[in-house]
């Protein structure tokens, strides 16, 4: 089979246009009896061609006789329902192919802005941005926050469930510790992780409304990179620096 | 990920699983119509088919129609050459191939649009290998969650910052006309600008600059 792309025209040169009639005359045939075959439904085709005034008919000229009695049987509305032609096909054609075309694109966008949101996240600016981009920004952040919430909601669910063990004396000294931040810390102890998180999150409300721990971040990140926050890099979000104090003073086991 | 199997050599018998029945009897009868339709304007053939299909509906393809086609077979008779049919048959032939045309064009967009997305998801994937937080919401620790969140929370207040210094930056556009109103083309700052809808340009706002109403107020 040739894999060239066909310009979908009539063809003008008369001896290509013939064998194109033949080639794709017969690969029509078999695609008919293909799909009464697979499908064991009845079907039938009649092709006329300007090479001839008989036309060529699937599967036998009594066989397309008695579809096309079986056919006008039918009352006209179903008749018609599912009939097309050239025009009509193609209009369908096109509808699908602009939906998909849509779906598409929204998919992409929504996958463009997700970078877009990543990169701020590490600290790229937002000034590259127009108000379009602005938008769909924040429409994606807020759909990341509703999922973190719905996750964040079923794993409380779940810790809640065991009965709670009687809670280990808070440690003493705080050592620095590098909050390896893995799933394996959800493997330590649950009333552990259960009152600590509680902790958390009011520490992280309260610090995230102090603006003025924001303008200290930011000044610090256009300084230097050690500053953002001990342990390795790739760990801390560099908008969270400012709970980064807040990790040292906690142990976690 | 494979969504499908891929082309599959086949046997030609009928196919034992009924939902798969279904679904190829969708895709080849959609497939038999695109071909029928091509050989039409390709080779300026004439083609009717009629198709019953497993739930006893029945699907029908016909050029010029269908009903043209069964006539010509069960009479017999040659086409009619009339003037008028013919140039109904022109004007027929005119739109299909403005259609073939927009048609190709959209499978070229889509299929452009098709190798984007594969490309930003190869960015996420390389991303996911780096950064924890760019890993699916599914796999992430509760303090992950917590920390991603925060982060996310403080992003949008800077998003939501940086839009309002656009909106304001914008409603100061240079003077028109000179015609010494000192309120040409401000909006006022208390105009309300959707935020939270997608897709909301400049132009979606609710600031219609008729600047050449000329000297009284330039928006309404």
């Amino acid at each position: 089979m040739t894999r060239k792309k066909v310009k979908l025209a009539y063809i003008t040169n008369d001896s290509s246009r013939k064998a194109t009639f033949k080639k794709r005359k017969k690969g029509l045939l078999k695609k008919v009896s293909e799909l009464s075959t697979l499908c064991d439904i009845k079907t039938c085709a009649i092709i006329y061609s300007p090479y001839d005034t008989q036309p060529e008919v699937w599967p036998s000229p009594m066989e397309v006789q008695n579809i096309i009695a079986k056919f006008k049987m039918m009352p006209e509305m179903d008749q018609s329902k599912k009939m097309v032609n050239q025009e009509s096909f193609l209009r369908q054609r096109i509808a699908k192919s602009e939906e998909q075309l849509k779906k598409q694109q929204r998919d992409n966008r929504e996958k463009e802005m997700t970078q877009v949101m990543y990169r701020s996240l590490v600290g790229e600016g937002l000034h590259n941005l127009n108000i379009v981009d602005l938008n769909d920004l924040g429409w994606v952040i807020d759909k990341s926050i509703k999922e973190i919430d719905e996750k964040i909601k079923s794993l409380l669910e779940q810790q809640a469930v065991p009965p709670p063990p009687p809670p280990p004396p808070a440690a003493a000294a705080p050592a620095p510790q590098v909050v390896t931040m893995t799933s394996h810390a959800s493997r330590t102890t649950k009333q552990d992780m259960f009152n600590d998180e509680a902790a958390v999150r009011n520490t992280i409300t309260d610090l995230a409304t102090d603006s003025s721990q924001n303008q200290q971040w930011l000044m610090d990140l256009l300084k230097s990179n050690d500053n953002m926050c001990f342990g390795r890099n790739d760990d801390m979000l560099p908008y969270s620096l400012h709970t980064n104090n807040f990790w040292s003073n906690f142990p976690f086991p | 990920m494979r969504k499908s199997k891929g082309r599959q050599k086949i046997e030609m018998v009928k196919m034992p699983n009924d939902s798969n029945l279904q679904v190829t009897f969708s895709k080849r009868r959609s497939g038999l119509f695109k071909k029928a339709s091509e050989l039409c304007t390709l080779c300026g053939a004439e083609i009717g088919i009629i198709v019953f299909s497993p739930g006893k509906k029945v699907f029908s393809f016909g050029h010029p129609c269908v009903e043209t086609i069964i006539d010509r077979f069960l009479t017999r008779n040659p086409p009619q050459n009339s003037g008028t049919l013919q140039l109904i048959e022109a004007h027929r032939n005119a739109s299909v191939r403005e259609h073939n045309v927009q048609l190709t064009q959209l499978t070229n967009q889509l299929e452009a649009e098709k190798k984007r997305g594969e490309a930003l998801n190869r960015m996420r994937k390389a991303g996911q290998a780096e950064h924890w937080w760019e890993a699916p919401i599914e796999g992430l620790g509760l303090q992950q969650l917590e920390q991603l969140k925060g982060s996310l929370e403080e992003l949008k207040k800077n998003v939501a910052k940086q839009a309002d210094r656009l909106l304001i930056q914008n409603s100061n556009p240079p003077q028109f006309f000179g015609a010494g109103n000192s309120n040409h083309g401000v909006i006022p700052f208390d105009t309300i600008i959707p935020y939270d809808t997608k897709n909301v340009g400049l132009s979606g706002n609710a600031m219609p600059h008729t600047y050449n109403h000329g000297y009284g107020r330039g928006f309404f």
